[in-house]
């Protein structure tokens, strides 16, 4: 039993899962318009500067109003969103794969193999998620970020995953498939069949948004996307400076980031197993 | 029982054992090394320095790289503390509210908005306020709380206003893991069969409340310390950048920035062995809370 059918129990809420789901997943779908057309909808190119006066405030002209450089705030943001968005699903992408794939398949490796595997994952889940990237990144390059995003956020997915097949694999229907010489990879198959079929939205939506504040984070601290490929994290970080006086270069890039991570936990179906 | 608790200390020692593994890694990535034999031979020699506390030099100052972690530790654990804090006292009553009532879990998505907003995001959020609402002086935040510069300090709140949003930044990273732990905990508590046969026993339900949920809700949330402590330390390392805080987790963002993999790899190690030893321990206090839940 997942932590959501904890919280989550019962037919109204179970509607209201639904519900949500759908909301987040319609979110979604909407950003994921608005990156696909990111060059139509963004009235320059990024990093153009005196797009507009410099420090212009949101008006009518300037929706999200201009910085210091007289950039277009609308279409930096715009821009930054599908740098955000597309190196999320990268990294998601490979959470997937190396956390919840991995982890289901560790659990039927043969010689205890799984075990001692769960056992390296679980000092690696011993650090937090930002820590690792960061290690990675430091030990590669800046263009690693996305993929050391998704390697940082496996260990949680992967311990979450191996725990969920082991129960899988100790279940009624696991013991009759071997009773009945079913052999181990068949049963895999169905398991993971199931498992993508009931729980991948759910999954992906987690590793979507734990990337995401990764990467974000990375960005801000200075690990992650460089100029000119700026994302949600390098142009709140570069608005920093001066955003006491001038808030909107950094509340719109922080309104788009906060609506795309809560769209995607949102489309997890508030399966909230994992800590925030 | 004590079989178990056998499995979970040998389960604490091999978990440092591979932290150690790790650090000591990290610390040979920093010496070349040409060919598998001259890297393990190199990893051999370091992994025996590390066992000994010596986890070598800092490359950019030259000083012991364990001795420079644990100079900037104390900082850092002072932010942690009153994170834990604050993350209780912020956790746990939103944890029991949410879980009130069968309304009251219905609004707990309203918490994914918070649980959605970056900790950098929520620290520059703070500052705005702390400078155009509440009128803070804008440099307070540069300096760190210290019981010396406390007791130099003639201006107390200054130094406690430099203190306080750090602070709740990391505290409000730390109460979103908490109040998820409880909500959690207090479903499963308030949904157990062994409640109906309680009340036809006579009990009310502020008795069982009283006497059986809440210390299943304290032992589930003891249970899940670990990750309200990684929780609480990654909040730390962006906290520390955001505010400009002298402590181990902006000391550990340089050295990666910089390749200092000594540093980097002591101050990891140190990390790791906060959460894991906080969490072998709250399973010790949350196994005497609630002996039946097991560990």
């Amino acid at each position: 039993m997942s932590a959501a059918e904890d919280i989550w129990s019962g037919p109204r809420e179970s509607r209201l899962r639904v519900v949500i789901s759908a909301i987040g997943l319609s979110g979604a779908g909407f950003i994921a318009v608005i990156v696909a057309l990111s060059d139509v909808i963004a009235r320059a190119p990024a990093g153009a500067v005196k797009v507009g006066p410099p420090s212009h405030v949101p008006d009518v002209m300037y929706a999200f109003g201009t910085d210091v450089l007289g950039r277009d705030i609308l279409s930096e943001t715009v821009h930054a969103l599908a740098v955000t968005f597309s190196s999320g699903l990268v990294a998601a992408a490979i959470a997937i794969v190396v956390g919840a794939v991995a982890g289901f398949a560790a659990v039927r490796a043969p010689l205890r193999l799984g075990v001692a595997l769960r056992g390296i994952v679980g000092v690696l889940g011993a650090l937090p998620v930002l820590l690792l990237a960061i290690v990675v990144v430091g030990l590669t390059s800046h263009e690693f970020a996305p993929i050391a995003a998704g390697l940082a956020a496996s260990p949680s997915i992967f311990n979450r995953s191996f725990d969920r097949a082991m129960r899988l694999a100790r279940s009624r229907h696991a013991e009759y498939a071997r009773a009945t010489g079913i052999p181990a990879s068949t049963l895999l198959r169905r398991d993971l069949v199931y498992e993508v079929r009931g729980n991948f939205i759910n999954v992906a939506g987690r590793a979507f948004a734990s990337t995401t504040i990764a990467l974000a984070t990375l960005s801000f601290l200075g690990f992650g996307a460089m100029p000119p490929h700026a994302d949600l994290g390098l142009m709140i970080a570069s608005a920093r400076a001066n955003y006491l006086e001038l808030w909107w270069p950094a509340l719109f890039p922080a309104l788009a980031l906060i609506l795309l991570i809560l769209f995607a936990r949102l489309a997890a179906a508030l399966d909230e197993g994992e800590p925030p | 029982m004590w079989r178990l608790w056998l499995l979970r200390a040998a389960q604490l020692i091999g978990s440092l054992v591979g932290a150690v593994v790790l650090a000591t890694l990290l610390a040979t990535a920093s010496h070349p090394s040409h060919g598998v034999s001259s890297f393990l031979s190199a990893f051999l020699a370091k992994l025996l320095a590390v066992l000994s506390g010596d986890f070598g030099q800092s490359a950019t100052t030259g000083a012991s790289a364990m001795t420079a972690a644990l100079t900037a530790f104390p900082a850092t654990l002072q932010l942690l503390l009153a994170g834990v804090i604050v993350a209780l006292l912020l956790g746990i009553p939103l944890g029991v509210f949410l879980s009130a009532s069968r309304t009251l879990r219905a609004a707990a998505p309203l918490m994914q908005i918070i649980a959605a907003t970056p900790v950098f995001v929520a620290a520059l959020a703070l500052i705005w306020i702390a400078v155009r609402v509440l009128d803070w002086n804008e440099t307070s935040q540069a300096s760190a709380l210290s019981w010396a510069g406390l007791m130099r300090s003639a201006d107390w709140s200054t130094a406690l206003r430099a203190f306080a949003l750090p602070a709740l930044t990391v505290g409000a990273a730390g109460a979103a893991s908490v109040q998820l732990s409880i909500r959690r905990a207090a479903v499963r508590a308030w949904s157990a069969p062994y409640r109906n046969g309680l009340r036809m026993m006579g009990l009310g339900t502020f008795d069982i409340d009283l006497r059986y949920a809440v210390p299943d809700v304290v032992a589930a949330l003891l249970r899940d310390a670990g990750e309200i402590a990684l929780a609480l330390i990654s909040a730390a390392a962006v906290a520390e950048w955001v505010f400009h805080r002298d402590g181990a987790a902006v000391l550990f963002l340089k050295s990666a920035a910089f390749g200092d993999w000594n540093v980097a790899a002591a101050i990891l190690f140190v990390f790791a062995v906060i959460k894991l030893v906080a969490q072998f321990v709250c399973l010790a206090v949350s196994w005497f809370v609630a002996p039946d839940e097991g560990v």
